[in-house]
């Protein structure tokens, strides 16, 4: 049986440092990870490996199976990646970002995808409004739908909650949540641990670049959690 | 072939859009152009040297500097809200990336090219009598190498700590070709001397051109990706 998502002893270091030491793992189908870890652990590093932006110095990623190559752009169509960024061009409007990025990945239905990205995003009235008139939390909105619009296997979350205020965080919540179809593979990363906890099937700890814990999310709480992370920080492996 | 055309074309036209949006590279090198008209107006003593005998080599020099300004921002587009990060996830070949640049830099490098023409007409009151098909088969050759250059260079000062100041240090060397033929090309359809004059300088651009363009795409992605 293939996973949804596997990493096997991913490396990657910048000058001296090692971001990313060995980090390994294996996602079913339809489980979410949340990656804690404090600034600077190699959690945006790791999560660009996973995506194929970044191409690790030893180790491997296999997306359902398949080895996911940085030189290989086949398999890509399979993972959409939600930054803190919005990865948007603000001088375009929503519909002409969703435009640009559905042509990159060769979809051919989007007059009836956008809309109806759009629409299950809330953002049906902001089609034709430039990005950068747009509030971080909408933009946020824009930038799921993005990443969606052409319905990837696998989700990829750095930070996605980075910015918001409460109510934009809730709604992004709400949205995050209707990713756990049971289909998808979810990578979250954040720094919260109560949004991180409530979304998760499991937990990982990343410090020094490795995953210091894995754990199963049901057999945590909050309090539990926070134990769990502050021991990992102040005694890495 | 005709998907990937159709890759190359979706980043060219966003590009484009972009730019025609703000108008940010245009006016860059649009405001350089007239400048230097303005300057080298006022610096040729006109009772000494013919404007008419050093024409080409200013307009070549103008097209240079001024292009310059707006090819070391092609990249600059991508950084602003990580938009490239996006664009390098998606299974879009990085040879197509970089070809969609190009194309959509030589619209607006010729754009600047007539934008030279009408100020150096205007202000030196030059003669042309020559073939003007050679000539714009000499400009659109020699333009597409130097946006060639430009292009792969830029997006390896994107990656650099020294951003767009390494840009000039990559790129004028290897554009001495562009220039040394261009310019004499250029020089010799002004003084209205045989289109087969210049057909060696015009075979040596669109050499020029297409091998750096050729090449850059092919290694593009050793300077794009992380």
């Amino acid at each position: 049986m293939s996973f949804g998502l596997e990493a096997v002893g991913l490396v990657r270091s910048f000058g001296g440092l090692r971001a990313v030491d060995g980090v390994s793992f294996q996602l079913e189908p339809g489980e979410l990870l949340t990656v804690f870890g404090p600034n600077g652990a190699g959690k945006t590093t790791l999560l660009r490996m996973l995506g194929g932006v970044m191409r690790p110095d030893s180790g491997q990623v296999r997306v359902a199976g398949a080895l996911a190559d940085v030189a290989s752009r086949d398999w890509r169509h399979r993972v959409g990646i939600v930054s803190h960024q919005s990865l948007l061009y603000g001088q375009l409007t929503t519909t002409e970002n969703l435009q640009f990025y559905g042509r990159l990945f060769g979809l051919t239905d989007l007059k009836i995808r956008i809309p109806e990205r759009l629409e299950s995003m809330g953002l049906s009235d902001r089609a034709r409004t430039p990005v950068r008139e747009l509030s971080r939390g909408l933009k946020q909105r824009v930038a799921l739908a993005r990443a969606l619009l052409h319905d990837p296997e696998v989700v990829l979350l750095d930070e996605p909650y980075t910015g918001l205020d409460p109510h934009a965080s809730a709604v992004l919540r709400e949205q995050l949540s209707s990713l756990k179809d049971g289909r998808r593979t979810v990578v979250l990363v954040t720094h919260n641990l109560k949004q991180g906890l409530e979304l998760a099937d499991r937990v990982a700890i990343q410090v020094q670049g490795r995953f210091s814990s894995v754990t199963d999310a049901a057999s945590l709480d909050l309090a539990g959690l926070e134990v769990l992370y502050h021991d990992a920080v102040e005694n890495p492996a | 072939m005709r998907a990937y055309v159709a890759l190359v074309w979706t980043i060219a036209r966003k590009d484009l859009l972009l730019e025609f949006r703000t108008y940010e590279r245009l006016t860059a090198m649009g405001a350089f152009v007239v400048l230097i008209g303005v300057l080298f107006n006022f610096s040729i003593d006109t009772a000494v040297v013919q404007p008419q005998a050093i024409a080409a080599a200013l307009i070549w020099m103008t097209i240079i500097f001024g292009g310059m300004l707006g090819m070391g921002r092609t990249f600059s587009l991508e950084e602003q809200d990580g938009a490239l990060t996006g664009i390098l996830q998606s299974p879009l070949p990085l040879d197509a990336l970089y070809l969609g640049k190009v194309l959509a830099n030589f619209v607006l490098m010729s754009v600047m090219v007539v934008l030279v023409f009408i100020v150096f007409l205007a202000f030196f009151k030059l003669r042309f009598s020559g073939s003007v098909v050679t000539l714009v088969g000499v400009l659109a050759f020699g333009v597409l190498g130097f946006v060639a250059l430009t292009t792969f260079f830029s997006a390896m000062a994107t990656r650099s700590s020294m951003g767009e100041s390494l840009l000039p240090v990559l790129v004028f060397p290897l554009l001495v070709p562009v220039l040394r033929f261009g310019a004499t090309a250029t020089d010799r359809l002004f003084a209205g001397r045989p289109v087969a004059e210049v057909s060696g300088d015009l075979r040596m651009l669109a050499a020029f051109a297409i091998i750096f363009t050729v090449a850059c795409a092919w290694l593009f992605r050793f300077v794009i990706e992380e």
